[in-house]
């Protein structure tokens, strides 16, 4: 009997923790958003982290969109060799960076850079009692270490992703008319054929939660931090691991509410 | 925190800012420079245009499609239209939306009404707003097309089952048929032609000899008004009725001449009668010359006679004092 009920068991205690985590997630956000009323505390320590998250982030988000850039127009002109104008592979490059490539790779990237990042530190300072202490002190943790953070992610990912999205096409078009016959003329003809403004709007709305879920998850994860290095390291890797998750269902569920 | 890590964060955001209004503003196709303004079109359907479509005046962008909305009371569609307004619009002009290419793209053209007379575009309440039509889209083509091939189908099929091989054998005999009729068409209009190109070949003589009668009856007349005018007519019509005159009195006296020869042929008649009677005699008669005709040696002698009479007329005349001998005393 015991063992029929086992696979039930499993699911139940499944759900029952994710839920949990969801539930303890949704407590920690609210209370960080009670702790926004702390200015005095966070607002010092919001510059210093807009830089840690975004601007030491700059150089790989760059890098990511500059490599997807150059490989979408080789692949777009592969694709598009025959029946297919070749300045549809500006339309290709412009409309998947934008939508899709852009925000989601930089959010993979900076859930594992800053996520990871956030959830070791904050875990390390949680098991170290660092946090502990802080409360014991009756100073703010969450307006002393989340809000800042969050509001950065919140800030700074949606710039990230901007300025990837102008790498990454700006990548495109250097291969266009680099390695492929094509001109300036044709590659910003396609750009532009099907671009919206909404495409920039969508990006940078996924790309703010995107910031928000990353650092949120991260500081969620440091925060619920046990045991010694160990625990620290397994907070880090779920918290790239649950960011990234997110992040790919939030994409479905922007791309299913939005479009 | 250090102030080279201030910039840096200010340099970001500046950056990622204004790469994010200028780039959507490029890619749009606005411009700082120029003013824009916008027009709406009406339409009972906006087929597959989007906002950002390309708006285009004789092929050339001069704006965007910025919003498309219901109208008011549900039974068209507006389509906002943002474009340059130094642009001069057509002469009544009229929006078409249409397929850009053949990949989804759609356009908003700004086009004169006469232009396409045949498209039924709509006629909008509000005098500033444009009619517009929708051209229908490839999936619509695609549908109808789909329709006609089943069409074709069924027929294809009544076809096929109407067409049996005594259907086909009548048809190859009324083929054989129209063949005949046709080659004895063609031989018919053949001859017509050729009777037609006779009869306009005679028209065409008989026009130039009415046409040079004419000309001579006009010279004719233009001589006569001439000589009507110089009066010189008067006196050919005196002229001539003096010739007539002669020419009675010649008839006349042509009709004395007659009766004078035809005495005179009577006269000669008994002349030959006479002549016609003594040949008789001298062939038929006892005379000297009867002898002469019917005895050649006494012709021969009588020849014989005149030449020695010749001789001696000739001998006479050479030497006259042999044979005469003239003596006064």
């Amino acid at each position: 009997m015991r063992v029929l009920l086992q696979p039930f068991v499993l699911i139940g205690r499944g759900v029952t923790s994710v839920s949990a985590g969801i539930g303890a997630w949704g407590l920690l956000t609210a209370r960080t958003v009670g702790a926004m009323r702390h200015l005095d505390v966070w607002v010092r320590l919001l510059l210093p982290q807009m830089a840690r998250v975004g601007v030491d982030s700059v150089p790989i988000a760059l890098f990511i969109a500059m490599f997807t850039g150059i490989v979408l127009s080789l692949q777009a002109s592969y694709t598009f060799t025959g029946a297919i104008p070749l300045y549809f592979v500006g339309v290709l490059v412009g409309k998947t960076i934008m939508l899709e490539l852009g925000p989601v790779l930089t959010g993979l990237a900076l859930s594992g850079r800053v996520g990871a990042n956030i959830a070791a530190e904050l875990g390390t300072m949680r098991v170290t009692e660092q946090i502990d202490a802080l409360e014991t002190l009756a100073y703010p943790p969450l307006a002393y270490l989340v809000v800042p953070r969050v509001i950065a992610g919140i800030i700074m990912f949606p710039l990230i992703t901007a300025l990837a999205i102008g790498m990454g096409i700006f990548a495109g078009w250097a291969t266009a008319i680099q390695l492929l016959d094509m001109t300036s003329a044709e590659f910003i003809s396609g750009l532009m054929l099907f671009f919206v403004p909404f495409d920039v709007t969508f990006a940078l709305v996924k790309a703010t939660s995107f910031g928000f879920i990353v650092t949120s998850l991260g500081c969620f994860f440091g925060f619920n931090t046990r045991g010694g290095a160990e625990g620290v390291g397994s907070s880090t890797t779920r918290a790239v691991v649950v960011s990234s998750m997110v992040i790919l269902v939030l994409d479905a569920f922007w791309a299913i509410t939005l479009l | 925190m250090k102030r080279s890590s201030e910039a840096l964060v200010g340099v970001v955001i500046v950056a990622a800012l204004l790469l994010i209004t200028f780039g959507t503003l490029w890619l749009q196709g606005a411009t700082l420079r120029g003013q824009q303004t916008e027009i709406v079109g009406v339409f009972t359907s906006a087929g597959q245009v989007k906002p950002g479509n390309s708006v285009k005046v004789r092929g050339m962008s001069i704006g965007r499609v910025r919003e498309i909305r219901l109208s008011p009371d549900g039974q068209s569609v507006e389509v906002v239209l943002r474009i340059q307004d130094d642009v001069t619009l057509p002469e009544d002009p009229v929006v078409i939306l249409s397929p850009e290419s053949l990949f989804g793209d759609w356009q908003a053209e700004i086009v004169p009404r006469d232009r396409f007379a045949a498209y039924r575009f709509t006629d909008p309440d509000d005098p500033d707003h444009l009619p517009g039509y929708a051209l229908p889209d490839i999936s619509q083509l695609t549908a109808t097309a789909d329709r006609i091939s089943e069409t074709i189908e069924e027929l294809t099929e009544r076809v096929g089952i109407a067409f049996s091989e005594e259907t086909a054998q009548n048809i190859a005999s009324l083929i054989d048929n129209v063949e005949a009729v046709t080659e004895r068409l063609s031989e018919l209009v053949t001859q017509q032609a050729q009777s037609f190109t006779d009869v306009t070949d005679e028209a065409q003589r008989a026009t130039q000899e009415i046409r040079a009668a004419a000309e001579r009856v006009r010279t004719t007349f233009e001589s006569v008004g001439e000589l009507v005018e110089r009066e010189e007519l008067v006196a050919i019509l005196g002229d001539l009725a003096v010739v007539t005159e002669n020419a009675r009195t010649l008839s006349g006296e042509l009709g004395e001449t007659n009766l004078e020869i035809r005495a005179m042929a009577g006269r000669a008649d008994s002349t030959l009668q006479e002549i016609g009677a003594l040949v008789a005699l001298a062939r038929d008669g006892d005379g000297s010359v009867a002898r002469l005709l019917r005895d050649p040696e006494l012709a021969e002698e009588v020849e014989a006679t005149m030449v020695s009479l010749r001789l001696l007329l000739d001998d006479i005349r050479e030497n006259p004092r042999r044979y005469l001998r003239l003596s006064i005393f």
